[in-house]
């Protein structure tokens, strides 16, 4: 091989390493480490970002290692699936392996993401005293630590920016953990604590946001009153992305006049959520910022239709829009001819469970909406029936779509008005979608369904399938399809052994699979992980004490989840979890 | 009327007949008896086996003890529709605030207590309700799907149809729950 055509010794280090900065995407600098050992060692040693989407795929003591010169890292533990309760809760995740590792290693880390992790209150104080330029903590969906622990952050972190905690469960043993911000704390430009569950002190908080004049992001909890929620806001009229508390209160005519100069007060508003148990009387002070806002999310307000859909109405610049299935199809109609810009759209289950009389949130609703909304990219929808023709109309209407997410609420359910399995409609979107990169599947589904999704799918990286599929073939048509598959979660489906071991190559591609309520077996997982040493192939069965070895082979598996890791297996499995 | 003053369950006999006490039941038996029970007109809810069971494993393979998980209100199918549940909210020994209201049925006259923070959703409690009034054999030929309409008073005194609205909104409000006969 001919050396060099200039190559890595041509140019000192700093050009390439100049040249390297301008990858943003860690596929492409991955790929610059495999040309030749110099790029290796100049990427190596200045790559400032690191993701590792599964905590156990590599061991963290080897990722500070290799690249020594990190400023942000983002972890992801839990596998999706625990969102719903799926994943035994001390099945693992835990974060000190890695926050001991960086604590060690990197020393001059400023932004640390944790997603589905377990992190205790001492990891927190190991984060608050190890980073002396520590900026930015995002903690999404994780447990395991309290408001004790966030005493430690406040106090230590003397220049934090951002601290995002995004619907982790947080035991609340320190009310006053806010106070522990020194006065001479003036850096907060991002503050989300819409999680907690405890009251807030207002004057300490009001105190803060004062003294914090870089301040664009704050969304507060539910607990605190709206009057105090009003006098706290006026501190902040720059505010950029706000989530208010509780918005409702006896009828006051001189509160809501404040609600509403206090929202008038807002120039810069972009965003809007929270708005916990609006009610009528105050939800129209909110009018005034509606045409400027870009992204608004009603999860917890629970208006009735006339309200919201007045409200909608007004939002002309919309982007994002997260809701109620309250807002029935009527309010979708409205939507799809007032929000023009809409690019994301999330309607959910006010009554999951289902027993209340129906809301009439139908398939008509999600079908305006793409038809009117013409940059509409990303969907997630609950809903109670749909047809195959509506799915046709929505995928010609929108190919453009990346995440499509459609949860019929009651499995197996059919077309409604030609009882057939809905395979036909979701061909249709995978064949026309073809920039598709997330897709959750629901309703009556055949193995047809996979074959589509296999031979079509060609950029999609994440799958959801539940209560779906006749036999082993469907999960065959996805394993030897879908090429770039990333991720693949199954519950409830009659998917067995055939379909793995003849697709054992594939899972090394992919970051991981989920199994649960399927038909798999203990020897099938046996021969899995002897033919592929670089799979953890862990057997979680919450049911039976006995050790793993006694069981035979034919012994049904409960729950599956295999992925991919040069680390080996972990030596941090509850009882309930056997690496095979 | 007659007053039966048994030490067992007035849903007992109902159970011994479903054949769901510890023994393993069979499909067969439980859909029926569940179909029964249910509010809704329409499709049977999310936990009874359809036709055509998929052999996907699901069907408890273990012990089966109907009341033990209609006590903690727990549904049979976990995490289904996926949407998030406060873990903190649902698990049982948590700081859960007991709530217990009156159950009285119409022309019976031993009313009887629920604990609504053991149940996490309408089906869970007209679950139990169906366990603790169940409904007279003679009825259930007349009205094949419907459980007897169940109604509610509300912090306002006034009494409302159960489950008009959202779950969470309800057990704030209700005080005690009368069953129409």
């Amino acid at each position: 091989m001919v050396r060099g055509f200039g190559g890595a010794a041509a140019f000192p280090d700093e050009v390439w390493e100049l040249v390297f900065s301008f990858l943003a995407a860690d596929a492409d600098r991955n790929a610059v480490a495999l040309v030749c050992r110099g790029w290796h060692r100049i990427e190596r040693r200045s790559r400032r970002r690191v993701f590792v989407g599964n905590c156990y795929a590599v061991a963290p003591a080897a990722a500070v290692r290799r690249f020594p010169e990190v400023r942000a890292a983002a972890i992801k533990g839990k596998p999706h699936f625990a969102d719903f309760n799926l994943v035994p809760t001390d099945w693992g995740g835990g974060a000190e392996a890695w926050v001991e590792a960086m604590a060690g290693g990197w020393p001059h880390l400023e932004e640390l993401r944790l997603k589905r992790m377990v992190v205790s209150d001492d990891c927190l104080e190991l984060i608050a005293r190890s980073f002396k330029n520590f900026g930015v903590l995002s903690l999404v969906s994780c447990d395991g630590f309290s408001t004790a622990g966030l005493a430690a952050i406040a106090a230590n972190c003397r220049n934090l920016r951002e601290l995002d905690l995004h619907e982790n469960e947080v035991e609340d043993n320190c009310l006053n953990w806010i106070s522990h911000f020194p006065e001479s704390f003036t850096s907060l430009v991002s503050l989300n604590i819409a999680c907690l569950e405890g009251d807030m002190n207002t004057s300490v908080l009001e105190c803060l946001i004062s003294r914090c004049p870089n301040l664009k992001t704050l969304r507060l909890n539910h607990a605190m009153p709206l009057e105090k929620l009003v006098s706290l806001l006026q501190r902040a009229p720059q505010l950029v992305d706000l989530g208010t508390s509780k918005f409702s209160a006896d009828h006051h005519p001189e509160l809501l006049s404040k609600v509403e100069s206090t929202f008038a007060g807002f120039k810069h508003l972009k965003s809007l959520s929270g708005i916990w148990e609006a009610g009528p009387a105050y939800l129209p002070a909110i009018y005034s910022v509606c045409e400027s806002l870009t992204s608004l999310n009603l999860y917890y307000a629970t208006i009735q239709s006339p309200e919201l859909l007045k409200l909608v109405s007004e939002c002309k610049n919309l982007q994002r829009l997260w809701v109620m299935d309250l807002i029935e199809d009527n309010g979708l109609i409205a939507v799809a001819s007032s929000c023009k810009l809409l690019q994301e759209l999330r309607v959910f289950p006010s009554d999951p469970y289902g027993v209340a009389p129906p809301i009439s949130l139908t398939e008509h609703g999600l079908v305006a909406i793409s038809a009117g909304c013409l940059m509409l990219h990303s969907v997630l929808y609950f809903c109670r029936q749909m047809t195959n023709a509506a799915l046709l109309t929505i995928a010609n209407n929108r190919p453009n779509l990346t995440c499509f997410r459609l949860c019929i609420i009651d499995p197996h359910t059919p077309d409604y008005i030609s009882q057939e399995p809905l395979d036909a409609g979701f061909s249709a979107i995978v064949e026309s979608c073809k920039d598709l990169r997330r897709l959750s599947l629901s309703g009556l589904l055949t193995d047809r369904v996979f074959k589509s999704i296999g031979a079509s799918a060609n950029r999609l990286e994440m799958l959801s399938v539940a209560f779906a599929g006749d036999s082993d073939v469907g999960l065959h048509y996805i394993l030897s399809g879908c090429k770039n598959l990333r991720k693949l979660e199954i519950r409830d489906c009659p998917f067995g052994d055939k379909a793995l071991l003849d697709n054992t190559s594939k899972l090394e591609t992919m970051r991981s699979l989920w199994m649960s309520s399927c038909s798999v077996t203990l020897g099938a997982c046996r021969q899995l992980a002897q033919k592929m040493p670089r799979l953890n192939v862990e057997v979680i069965d919450e049911r039976r004490g006995r050790p793993l070895e006694s069981w035979p082979d034919d012994f049904p598996i409960e729950k599956l989840y295999i992925y991919r890791t040069v680390a080996g297996p972990r030596s941090d499995t509850p009882p309930c979890v056997w690496t095979v | 009327m007659e007053l039966e003053l048994g030490l067992a369950l007035p849903g007992s006999d109902l159970i011994a007949e479903l054949g769901l006490s510890s023994e393993k039941s069979t499909g067969m038996c439980r859909k029926r008896g569940f179909d029964n029970m249910f509010y809704r007109a329409t499709s049977p809810p999310l936990f009874v086996q359809k036709d055509g069971d998929d052999g996907d494993g699901d069907d408890d393979d273990g012990h089966f003890n109907h009341l033990q998980e209609l006590n903690l209100g727990s549904r049979v199918l976990v995490g289904w529709p996926p949407v998030r549940v406060s873990r903190r909210k649902s698990e049982e020994g948590g700081k859960r605030r007991v709530n217990c209201v009156k159950v009285n049925m119409e022309g019976v006259a031993i009313g009887r207590k629920v604990d609504l923070s053991l149940h996490d959703s309408y089906q869970a409690l007209f679950l139990t309700l169906s366990h603790m009034f169940p409904k007279k054999q003679h009825d259930a030929e007349e009205s094949d799907a419907a459980y007897h309409k169940v109604t509610y008073e509300d912090e306002d005194g006034d009494w409302m149809l159960v489950g008009d609205v959202p779950w969470e909104a309800f057990i704030q409000s209700v005080k005690r729950l009368k069953i129409l006969n």
